[in-house]
């Protein structure tokens, strides 16, 4: 029933698709062995916003960072806008991170003594782009999520919201194919929320692809389709009503 | 990655840890810290000594007794050298000149109402000044109670001395009497390589009538003068030859072999002699304390290898966070390995300023002119930026190895 879901979100576009996932299963060997994922297989239009849903434990972060490249499946294949994710080399992994996605944490996951601007720019030092262009760049993208006075700020002396739209920033700096969100409100009061919920519909609005953990069901239905996992399985996925 | 950025991370970094950082590094600045100071100081004495032998007496050859055992070295110089052996030395083939060198026992020098204590008064004869060294005025006369005195000597006094002026000697048994300066030198022919001329007041005499050392000579069996010191010239093209006809004389003939206790040895010495032993003595010096800034250098290494461990661990989460951000093992290597050279090179900068001031202290406690040794102070910066890297190497290595998961779950 989920394969066809999926298929079905995949023939409804015929431009290439910006996520491929197949039948991707992840096993830790901790002792015993852990199945965090098992034949998991999801494809994202380029364009559409995905919600993933689960209990605790269900395997969202370990789906997250497989598509993402910071990790690699035990089995299954994984492509993220046509590139090979996961029978990618160490370092072009680095580069697929660097420059096709951007990733926004529940922790933020900022550098403590980079200022605001430089933080947004860091993906860009790792791109080679010179120093004037990547602080341009950054400048631009914290205008993007009204941060356009507080460039200079280290992350201790802004506010918790303040330094998740710093991470949303950082993770648009260098136009990534798609924005990966691990519970981006987990740790930010409800305005805030609200906040970040409000630019990554702007972020949809203006064509980006978005794939989006939370455990709030009011976060998830923003999205065009909620993905629901339950012990490393696609239990369902449902369509909400905006898509 | 740019290295430019890399160095801004690093200097972040270090100055977030400012009190870490500077201990970090005190074995870097000690190891270098005493390298330089004897490199400099060492090319100080050398720098010296070197220039004092200079071209001119290339050709001289130094004679003199000296105790053959080390513990007689404090034994003042006797005067054993007779007139006899000073003309025998000059029949050898291939000397152009002896001069005789004695010392005149003066406790002060009088111009005027000033007094100078403790100047050294050099008995010789008038070859000794040259006209290339003269100043001002003219050599002394044999014969007459006239001097000439050096630059610092000329001076030492509230006016300075010319030819002309008059000075009065006065003698350890209370004795005084008045001298005519007839010239300024700045330099004789004859002088030690070591006496550093020009920082003592000096003055010289001749021999007659100034220089009262007598004994019998054995071979001329006559009561005459004898010296402590003789400076033979020679013939630079052939002072290896004359020098080993100096030295069969001493060993055999001279009365001077005679006149010596028989644990003396009687030496004949050319500049190079004792440019040889001075820089022998100097690369001794220097080799015991390079071993020592060495163990220093290795002991800061390992501080730095140390605390590079330990940022790393603490930044475990910020080298996740980079590596979720596109950096590759080799950016976060070498974000690392540039913090370590960043420390390695602090410690070398403030260690040659360091070195210098001692090198300065030590060239100035041994009254030598202070010189510079360049290419120690760029090999000495260039040994902290390795001795970073090394240390830092390790460290950088784990860093680069962690699993951006892992580390981003870090706390
Ligand atoms: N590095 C690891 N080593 C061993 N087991 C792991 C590791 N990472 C995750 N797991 C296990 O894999 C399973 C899925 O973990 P994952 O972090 O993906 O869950 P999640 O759905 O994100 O949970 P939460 O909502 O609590 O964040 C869990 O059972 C977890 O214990
Ligand atoms: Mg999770």
């Amino acid at each position: 029933m989920s394969e066809t879901a999926a298929t079905a979100t995949a023939a409804s576009d015929d431009a290439e698709p910006t996520v491929v996932v197949e039948a991707v299963s992840k096993h830790y060997t901790v002792g015993s062995r852990v199945t965090a994922l098992d034949g998991v297989s999801l494809t994202l239009p380029t364009g559409s916003y995905t919600a993933i849903m689960g209990p605790s434990g269900s395997g969202k972060s370990s789906l997250l960072n497989l598509i993402g490249g910071l990790d690699t499946p035990s089995s299954g294949h994984v492509a993220v806008d046509g590139k090979p994710v996961s029978t990618a080399s160490e370092d072009e992994r680095a580069a697929i991170r660097g420059t096709d996605i951007g990733f926004v944490f529940q922790t933020f996951n900022l550098m403590p003594r980079l200022t605001a601007v430089e933080n947004v720019a860091l993906p860009l030092v790792f791109d080679g782009w010179s120093r004037t262009e990547r602080l341009d760049r950054a400048t631009d993208r914290l205008e993007a999520v009204g941060l356009a006075n507080r460039t200079d700020h280290v992350p201790s002396e802004l506010s918790g919201g303040q330094r998740q739209r710093v991470a949303i920033a950082r993770a648009l700096a260098p136009d990534p194919a798609l924005i990966l969100a691990d519970e981006p409100t987990g740790n930010v009061d409800t305005d805030t929320g609200a906040t970040v919920l409000d630019i990554f519909d702007e972020l949809h609005a203006a064509g980006n692809t978005i794939l989006l953990v939370t455990h709030e069901r009011h976060v998830a239905e923003r999205a065009d389709q909620i993905v629901h996992i339950t012990d490393g399985e696609i239990g369902s996925i449902e369509a909400t009503g905006e898509a | 990655m740019d290295g430019r950025e890399g160095l801004r991370i690093a200097v972040r970094s270090v100055r977030a840890h400012k009190l870490r950082s500077a201990l970090t590094v005190v074995g870097i600045v000690i190891g270098i810290a005493s390298v330089i100071t004897f490199a400099t100081f060492g090319a100080s004495v050398q720098a010296e000594i070197i220039g004092d032998i200079g071209d001119s007496n290339a050709g001289n050859i130094y004679v003199f007794g000296t105790p053959s055992d080390d513990e007689g070295f404090d034994r003042v110089l006797q005067p054993v050298f007779t007139e006899a052996d000073l003309a025998a030395i000059s029949e050898i083939d291939g000397v152009t000149a002896v001069l005789p060198r004695g010392s005149i026992q003066v406790s002060s020098i009088r111009a005027g109402n000033q007094t100078l204590a403790r100047s050294q008064v050099t008995a010789t004869t008038p070859e000794s000044i040259t006209t290339g060294s003269i100043v001002a005025g003219r050599s002394f006369t044999s014969g007459e109670r006239e001097v000439v005195v050096n630059e610092r000597l000329a001076t030492g006094f509230s006016k300075n001395l010319t030819a002309g002026s008059t000075l009065t000697l006065r003698y350890p048994d209370g004795e005084e009497r008045p001298v005519t300066v007839t010239g300024v030198v700045n330099g004789t022919r004859g002088e030690l390589p070591v006496s550093n001329f020009a920082r003592q007041p000096r003055l010289f005499a001749p021999v007659d009538p100034f220089y009262e050392a007598v004994v019998e000579s054995p071979s001329a069996g006559v009561r005459q003068r004898a010296y402590p010191q003789v400076t033979v010239v020679t013939d630079p093209r052939q002072t290896a030859e004359t020098r080993k006809a100096i030295e069969d004389y001493l060993a055999d003939d001279a009365d001077a072999r005679q006149l010596s206790a028989s644990d003396t040895e009687l030496v004949a010495r050319s500049g190079s002699d004792f440019i040889d032993e001075i820089s022998d003595v100097i690369e001794r010096i220097t080799r015991f304390v390079t071993g020592i800034g060495v163990i220093s250098l290795v002991v800061g290494a390992i501080g730095i290898a140390n605390v590079m461990l330990v940022s790393v661990t603490e930044r475990t989460r910020e080298i996740g966070i980079m590596k979720a951000v596109g950096a590759r093992n080799r950016d976060i290597m070498s974000i690392f390995v540039i913090e370590a050279a960043l420390l390695g090179t602090l410690g070398s900068l403030l260690g040659v300023p360091l070195g210098l001031l001692v090198g300065r202290g030590a060239a100035a406690y041994a009254d030598v002119t202070f010189a510079l040794a360049p290419d120690w102070i760029a090999l000495a910066v260039g040994v902290g930026v390795v001795v970073g890297i090394v240390a830092g190497l390790y460290p950088a290595w784990r860093a680069a190895r962690i699993d951006p998961i892992d580390a981003l779950r870090h706390e």
